[in-house]
């Protein structure tokens, strides 16, 4: 066997098995951080994967978005809710484990069915060297294509993203506090127009806006306004 | 060369070579930046009106490997109640990612040594997605503060953590659009060749005076970004010494907190091996097609312009306040960089056809 092909396969049991172990311990890990960074080290073992298919743009994109921003998100998340460790819990739905193996075995079956008998035309034992004498991988094509003949859902995929952002800070946007209005520490302040206490079926109606109670009561703005 | 192709295999002789490249470039690179510290400290006192260390040796020169041996007999305490292995995860991904990158700086033209046949650039890697790479580290970065700042079980760590890793990944975006001008310039993304195109024409080549479009915009939109990214002055509020104690590091000693403070200086280093082989031409310089070796000298001479430029804003701007920088990040620098691309795009679209 060349010296390539050695390293090749090596590095694909290697990165293979970084994957695997990575997914194992993210689903058997109690610490949500942990599971975390497992996540980070699956995303890095598939980057080396797609390294060894000759997919370097893709390798980097994938540290870039997936490792570098989104699980930094999760891991923000994860610190910011400080979500506890899990306590291990009896197995209620005992029927799901004999599903679970019969979905894992035909899993194991396509994968064997795809190893054995799907042929590859032979002469490309090397699929490194046959993509690289294509050109797929490389930056350059795939701007070409991106921006040719793969246009429509590209800006399809960027409107997305603009509506999953702005969905975002829609929904997660607080009462716009008017300048000439008194923010008093302790005040309860409920966003305007989305929920009338009194139409609510069974709530008890309060009263939504407490500033002028909280301003006497603490008695720090003897000048506030009455608005009721 | 060749007696070693034939007993070792190409491969083999190929990755002995790189080895031998990444030793030389670690070993460089952690001796440039021990020096640093040193420069930084007598830089600095002597912006302040006092004298920076000059005890160890002569005139100071001893004083990184004087710090070192403090560094390394100094008492390890791990918080008791902090997660051990995150503890100590994190400041090994800081110093990882931080000198990850350096092996794919070209450092020189090709050198021929003499009285042989042997030629090599002077890069210990040199493919395809470089600068993407560079991108792709400095993104996992982040983590290295991150998690430090969680795994310390102190809340003062744990805001100087998400802070900076809040001020982090926004300023990520500005550093990678400003690049994007210099990638249109060059249309590739191999450092080397980006620095191959700036050769020539008495250093009106380079990228920031490049016609059709000089990238100074560029250029100065990086430099903000990079000394945000390296948690600098203005820009260094999660490690404010008078705010939070001292930001993510709080409860790391010796060692540890060895590799936080050399994963700082290697990030300003390269950070400025990047501006320099972007923008300011990298190895080019007078005499470098004659001598290919004075290539190394411009290099490193930029780079420590740079390196004085850092320490020289650390010891004249006061800080940035947190709500300040990320408006400055987000509602000035990211449109600025968007607007420098548009304008860069144009141009060359318009003139380099």
């Amino acid at each position: 066997m060349v010296m390539a092909d050695f390293f090749t396969i090596f590095m694909f049991f290697v990165l293979a098995g970084l994957a695997i172990g990575s997914a194992l311990a993210l689903v058997a890990q109690r610490n949500p951080l942990y599971s975390a960074i497992s996540l980070i080290g699956v995303f890095i073992a598939l980057a080396g994967l797609y390294l060894t298919l000759a997919a370097p743009f893709i390798a980097a994109v994938q540290i870039i978005v997936y490792a570098g921003a989104i699980m930094v998100l999760v891991v923000f998340v994860i610190m910011l809710l400080n979500v506890e460790e899990e306590v291990r819990q009896p197995l209620r739905l005992r029927f799901l484990v004999p599903v679970a193996v019969l979905l894992a075995a035909v899993l194991f079956a396509e994968a064997a069915f795809i190893f054995f008998f799907v042929n590859e035309p032979a002469g490309t034992n090397n699929v490194a060297a046959a993509i690289n004498a294509a050109g797929t991988g490389l930056t350059r094509n795939i701007g070409i294509g991106l921006f040719t003949t793969y246009l429509l859902p590209f800006e399809i995929t960027s409107i997305l993203l603009l509506m999953a952002l702005v969905g975002a800070l829609t929904l997660s946007r607080r009462a716009m506090v008017r300048p000439h209005e008194l923010v008093v520490p302790g005040a309860q302040v409920l966003p305007m127009h989305m929920v009338d206490p009194t139409r609510v079926g069974d709530a008890t109606p309060v009263k939504a806006d407490t500033t002028a109670e909280a301003a006497a009561l603490s008695g720090l703005f003897d000048r506030a306004h009455e608005r009721e | 060369m060749d007696w070693l192709n034939n007993t070792l295999g190409p491969t083999v002789t190929h990755g002995l070579f790189q080895l031998i490249g990444i030793s030389v470039a670690f070993v460089g690179v952690l001796m440039i930046v021990a020096y640093t510290v040193l420069a930084e400290r007598r830089i600095l006192g002597f912006i302040q009106g006092r004298v920076g260390p000059n005890r160890a040796g002569p005139g100071g020169v001893l004083q990184p490997f004087a710090d070192l041996l403090k560094f390394i007999f100094k008492e390890e305490i791990i918080p008791d109640k902090s997660t051990r292995f995150i503890y100590v995860l994190a400041p090994i991904i800081a110093i990882t990612t931080a000198l990850m990158p350096i092996i794919v700086y070209p450092f020189g033209p090709e050198i021929h040594i003499p009285f042989t046949n042997i030629a090599f650039p002077l890069v210990v890697a040199r493919f395809d997605v470089a600068l993407l790479y560079v991108l792709a580290i400095t993104s996992i970065g982040v983590y290295g503060i991150a998690l430090a700042g969680w795994s310390s079980n102190n809340k003062y760590s744990l805001m100087g953590g998400l802070r900076s890793a809040a001020q982090l990944i926004s300023y990520e975006l500005s550093l990678g659009l400003s690049l994007v001008g210099v990638v249109l310039l060059s249309s590739t993304l191999d450092l080397y060749s980006i620095v191959e195109q700036q050769s020539g024409w008495f250093g009106l080549q380079w990228n920031i005076f490049k016609l059709p479009a000089p990238q100074l915009l560029g250029f100065i939109i990086y430099m903000i970004s990079a000394i945000a990214e390296t948690n600098r002055v203005p820009f260094d509020l999660p490690e404010a010494e008078t705010e939070l104690v001292a930001g993510f590091h709080t409860e790391y000693s010796a060692l540890k907190f060895a590799l936080f403070f050399m994963a700082e200086y290697v990030n300003m280093f390269t950070v400025s091996m990047l501006a320099t082989t972007l923008f300011l031409g990298g190895w080019n310089g007078p005499g470098v097609a004659t001598f290919p070796i004075l290539g190394i000298f411009y290099f490193l001479g930029k780079i420590i312009f740079f390196l004085f430029l850092y320490i020289w804003l650390r010891g004249t701007l006061p800080r940035f306040r947190f709500d300040q920088l990320m408006n400055f990040g987000w509602k000035f620098l990211l449109p600025v960089a968007i607007l420098n691309l548009i304008v860069t795009a144009t141009i060359v679209f318009f003139f380099a056809t």
